[in-house]
This record gives structure tokens, C-alpha cells and sequence, in this order.
């Protein structure tokens, strides 16, 4: 592991090497989850070279259609131009700078300066400059003032992620083997996914790193934290349900992936499930045969990539008097804005070739239990909160977290996936590899 | 004015049972039928008909149905519902009443109310709050027994909200 570099404050450089010290013996200082100067260190270390996830390709299916996307607080045109490409432009005028982009989202064949009209195509061609000639002269070259894209841009089955750093490594490099895990879903059907509308938005005061945690690996909070929808007979009697899974983390890459089956005695459909005509389709439409037994027997699946998108696939239904089961999916950004302080942006998806009755029934399923206004969720926000505020006490902040659970068990070595799997899923193994990666970018 | 006043107490005596945490008396006033939606409100330029939009048909904070705001109810009532617990102080301030003509319809005579809703929202010992704007579009059924609100659209003014969930009702 590297040492500390030179250029951090003598305060951080303290910080850091707590961090490092604790981290193999799964000790994590609270500070982490709340500190200004960590923050700004996030910022330039880990979101400025990092693939974070923008949109999903169904939202922007026409040419001309856009919407308004963040990494950091940089705003980006995501827009698919006349030639069906599509492309994340910075929303900041070549002249001086003002956003030329007004909406969250819409269609539009150029975007238009309202400071002093420069105009640009949707591919980000500047095409207008008022008076070009008297104000700018003969040689002036608009080919060299369009709007400036965003400097890497890759989709993976329809996920379309941006990279601040022009020498990032390839999005297929960076995703590394949790494609497998990622596929499970991208490729239940030959048809893809398509989102059910726009992003569910709101803020959160805590830190980005805990809100992916309860996605990426925390299991064991489902016990006390849902405890009201295991009393309503939402979630499975068994109040340990959570615990009878796989936890599998991609070493080097900080990724991690949580396969949940049925508890042991609970009668659960095979396959979340889905319709069993989605699971025919299924059958022929996943890259292996591994991947589709795995889906076959999974109810919950959750996957998270490094640094700050998670999805989450339980099954679920409707409301508590439904007979049946009717999955969900949501796709998260755990937004960075500030120290202890994150936007979420929250998606709906299902496979568009799944029956129009399942996807209505879905989509409530969502409404119901997860999002702004989710009954599993609100929870989870109302915690979080609490922790980040704790996490910048002065007496709190030198706390160390325990994130020993799991810490001498020994991977399963039955398991068909790629990466390093352990066969009980009250485990902070994927907690612990993201924490290693996250000190690692910091550090390098 | 006999209308009026009833609705107007409708909707003072509905805000009474959202503030004071009387939820299963507030399921009361639901008619059976009842739809109640809170759809995402997103940036949006002027279109060409004027007037502000950006109120998606395409997804919601909530989509209810009188079963789905019951389970709300219930899980509220479990003793485990932290989003909740402790209860938020909510104070519902109801202004700029408008009541339509009323209307016959096959399971009442029914109206349309549209109301401003400002929402205060404190919790724990903090010294912090959260305001939600919004208007709310409401239809209003005379039923046996009295006034029950069949149908409401709450049109937030946030596209996005200011507060970290939506664990109460508008």
C-alpha cells in the first residue's frame, strides 16, 4: 500500500494513515463520513477519475432528446444528436460560460446561449454567433469553440457512464468481472431494460459511502431497520432472510454484489418472480448457463460498482394485501454534494418486453417500498442522517466502526460467479474491499 | 355557501388529523376509490401554451391506492417505523381554497377543490426544519355519511425535494 503523499494537510496526512492502519483489520474511523477536507480529497482523487454513471439509453431514445446529468457538480448535456450518437456535453456557453441548456430534460435540435446567443447544434457544433462578422472578424473559426464533451464517455448494455480523466482505464477494464453480476439483470432479456420514467430526486444529509454500503454489503440492517415489513408480512417471516445469500466482491476493483435466495423453508417463486414467460426468454438470453441457474434461484440481487451507483432487484409486490410476488428494479446515484450532505437520483426499470399488466405492477411495487417515499427506504434515510451527523462530532468522529463481521470466514468455493464469494451474507467482505480500493485511489 | 363551508371544514378538519398523527381517523375520510398521486416535478423551459409544467405523467413520489395508504397506516402503527418514529412535528397550512361547480356522478355528487399546502416538518431535537410547497387537486364525493376525498394530485413545488423522505402525508 502506498504512503501518504505530500500535498494533503498535515491533518489529513494523520487521518489517512488511521484510515490505512485500520482498514485490514476492519476498524473505519467515523470521520470518513463527514469531514470538509476528505471531501474535497474525494473530489479530486476519486470522482475526478472514476466511471459514474449518467443514464440509462431508454431515457433518451430519439434524436434531439436530452437530460441534464452531474458528475460532481459539472452539469452535462446528455443528448442523443441527428446521427443517433449520443454524447455528454458540458452545459457551459465556449464565450463566457452560461449554461445553454434550461431543463432537466426534453428534445431539441441545438441549445442556445440566453446571455448572448451562441448557438449550438445537438451534437455540440457551435452553428450561431451573433453577428459573427463585425464583432469576431473573418478568420474566426466556430469549428474550434463547440461545446466541450465530457472527456470519456462508454455505455455497457445501455448504461451510459462518464470519466472525468482523459487516461481512465476502459469502462470494461474498470467493471472487470461484476459485468456478470451486472448481466444478470442487463440481460435477463434479449430486449434490454427501459426506465419507467424520469429519476425520483431528493437530498439526503450523509455521506454518499453510507448510502452505498447498506447496497453494496450490509445485509444484517434488514433485522432491525425493516423490521416494519417483516411485522406486515412484506418481507419474510424469517427476520434473518437477508442472511441466506451470497456476498461477492471483485478484488482490486471495489465492486461487490450481494444473491439472495429463498430463506430455507419459505415457499418464494423461483426467479424474483417474474412472469414465467420473462423466465423462457430468460433461459436463451443470459451469456451462460451459470448465470441463468443463479437468476433462477435469486430474490434478491443487488449490485454496486465503485465508486456511486447501486442497483437493487428484490421481489416484492404491490401492497400487503396482494397475493403474489412482483418484482422490482431500481438503478441509484448516490450523488456527491458536499461534505455529509448527498442528492439521490432514483430509477425505476423493467424489461421492455415484459407484459404491460407486470409492468404497472411494478412500477408500484417501486412507489411502495423503495425512493422518496418508499416504505423499506424512508428508513434507511432517516439512519443514515443520524450517522453522518455523529460521524463529525468532535468526541464521535475519532470512533472506529466495526466492520469485523465475517472476517475469518472462508470463501465458498462452490460458487459459479466470478470474484471472491463467501456463502453467508452477514458479511462486511464487500465493506472491506470497497474500503481497500477507496484508500487506494485516495493514496495513489 | 353551505357547500363551501363544509369543504373548507373537510379540509381544516383533514390537515387537524395529519398534524395530530390520527392517521386510521384520516383513512376515514378516503373514499374507497380513492387515487392519490404525487407525481415528480421536473425543470422544464416555457412551453408554448404559457403557465409553468414540468409535472411528469411518467412517475411519481407516490401512487396510492385506499389498500396501499392503509399499509402506510399499519406500518406506522408497528412500532418500528423509524422514518416516523419519533413522529415528525407537521404542521399542514391549507390556503387558497377554490371550489368548482359541484357535479352528479354515479357514486355521489362530486367537486373540485384546489388548495395551496404548505408543510412544516421538524424532527428530533434539532433545531432544523423542512418546507414543502405544493397545490393540491383534489376532488371532493358526498357520500353517505359525508364528504370523502376521492382523488388528489399534489403538485410539489421542488423538483428536487428538499427533505430526506416522504414518510407523511400531503
Amino acid at each position: 500500500m502506498a504512503k501518504v503523499k505530500t500535498g494533503v494537510s498535515p491533518r489529513l496526512s494523520r487521518m489517512l494513515e488511521e484510515l490505512q492502519e485500520g482498514v485490514e483489520d476492519g476498524l473505519v474511523p467515523a470521520w470518513i463520513f463527514n469531514d470538509p477536507e476528505l471531501f474535497e480529497l474525494e473530489k479530486e482523487k476519486i470522482f475526478s477519475r472514476s466511471w459514474v454513471y449518467l443514464a440509462h439509453e431508454s431515457e433518451i431514445p430519439k434524436p434531439g432528446d436530452y437530460v441534464l446529468r452531474y458528475v460532481l457538480d459539472n452539469p452535462y448535456i446528455l443528448v442523443r444528436g441527428e446521427d443517433g450518437v449520443v454524447r455528454a456535453l458540458l452545459d457551459m456557453c465556449r464565450h463566457r460560460g452560461m449554461r445553454v441548456c434550461r431543463a432537466e430534460l426534453g428534445n431539441a435540435s441545438h441549445f442556445r446561449c440566453p446571455f448572448h446567443g451562441w448557438t449550438y447544434r445537438n451534437d455540440g457544433r457551435l452553428i450561431g454567433v451573433p453577428a459573427e462578422r463585425e464583432a469576431f472578424g473573418q478568420d474566426f473559426n466556430k469549428e474550434e469553440w463547440g461545446l466541450v464533451p465530457i472527456p470519456r464517455l462508454e455505455a455497457f448494455d445501455g448504461m451510459i457512464f462518464g470519466n472525468l480523466d482523459p487516461e481512465a482505464p476502459s469502462l470494461e477494464e474498470w467493471l472487470g468481472e461484476i459485468r456478470w453480476y451486472l448481466e444478470l439483470v442487463t440481460k435477463r432479456s434479449p430486449q434490454g431494460l427501459e426506465v419507467l420514467g424520469p429519476p425520483q430526486r431528493w437530498v439526503v444529509h450523509t455521506d454518499w459511502k453510507l448510502a452505498l454500503e447498506t447496497f453494496l454489503s450490509d445485509s444484517y440492517h434488514t433485522l432491525m431497520t425493516h423490521r416494519s415489513l417483516i411485522e406486515l408480512g412484506i418481507a419474510p417471516k424469517d427476520a434473518k432472510y437477508a442472511m441466506y445469500g451470497e456476498q461477492i466482491h471483485i478484488p482490486g476493483k471495489g465492486h461487490g454484489s450481494m444473491v439472495v435466495g429463498a430463506p430455507p423453508g419459505a415457499k418464494l417463486p423461483p426467479f424474483w418472480g417474474y412472469p414465467e414467460e420473462m423466465l423462457e426468454r430468460a433461459r436463451t438470453s443470459y451469456p451462460t448457463r451459470e448465470q441463468f441457474e443463479t437468476a433462477r434461484e435469486t430474490r434478491i440481487l443487488l449490485v454496486t460498482l465503485f465508486p456511486n451507483f447501486s442497483f437493487h432487484n428484490p421481489i416484492r409486490k404491490p401492497d400487503h394485501k396482494y397475493q403474489g410476488a412482483v418484482p422490482m428494479l431500481t438503478f441509484r446515484v448516490w450523488h456527491p454534494l458536499g461534505p455529509g450532505r448527498i442528492e439521490i437520483f432514483s430509477w425505476a426499470l423493467v424489461e421492455k418486453d415484459a407484459p404491460e399488466w407486470f409492468k404497472e405492477k411494478t412500477r408500484l411495487s417501486y412507489l411502495r417500498f423503495f425512493g422518496s417515499s418508499g416504505t423499506f427506504e424512508q428508513d434507511d434515510t432517516e439512519i443514515w442522517s443520524h450517522v453522518a451527523h455523529n460521524a463529525a462530532t468532535p468526541q464521535g468522529r475519532h470512533l472506529r466502526f466495526n466492520y469485523r463481521m465475517g472476517l475469518k470466514l472462508e470463501p465458498d468455493p462452490n460458487w459459479p460467479g466470478p470474484g471472491v464469494a463467501y456463502g453467508l451474507n452477514f458479511t462486511d467482505a464487500n465493506m472491506r474491499n470497497f474500503h481497500r480500493r477507496y484508500l487506494e485511489m485516495l493514496l495513489s | 355557501m353551505e357547500r363551501t363551508q363544509a369543504l373548507l371544514n373537510c379540509l381544516y378538519h383533514e390537515a387537524e388529523l395529519l398534524d395530530e398523527g390520527r392517521y386510521r381517523e384520516w383513512l376515514a375520510l378516503l373514499a374507497e376509490d380513492v387515487r392519490y398521486r404525487v407525481p415528480v416535478r421536473v425543470t422544464k423551459e416555457r412551453g408554448p401554451e404559457g403557465g409553468v409544467s414540468g409535472v411528469m405523467e411518467g412517475m411519481y413520489h407516490l401512487d396510492e391506492d385506499y389498500t396501499s395508504l392503509e399499509m402506510r397506516v399499519a406500518r406506522l402503527e408497528t412500532g418500528f417505523a423509524w422514518a416516523e418514529d419519533p413522529p415528525s412535528r407537521l404542521r399542514h397550512f391549507v390556503t387558497n381554497v377554490r371550489i368548482g361547480e359541484p357535479r352528479p356522478t354515479p357514486k355521489g355528487e362530486e367537486s373540485e377543490v384546489r388548495s395551496n399546502l404548505l408543510i412544516f416538518r421538524s424532527r428530533w431535537d434539532r433545531p432544523d426544519y423542512t418546507f414543502l410547497s405544493a397545490e393540491r387537486r383534489d376532488v371532493w364525493r358526498q357520500e353517505e355519511g359525508g364528504w370523502r376525498l376521492a382523488c388528489r394530485t399534489v403538485i410539489l413545488d421542488s423538483a428536487t425535494l428538499p427533505t430526506h423522505n416522504l414518510s407523511f402525508f400531503f
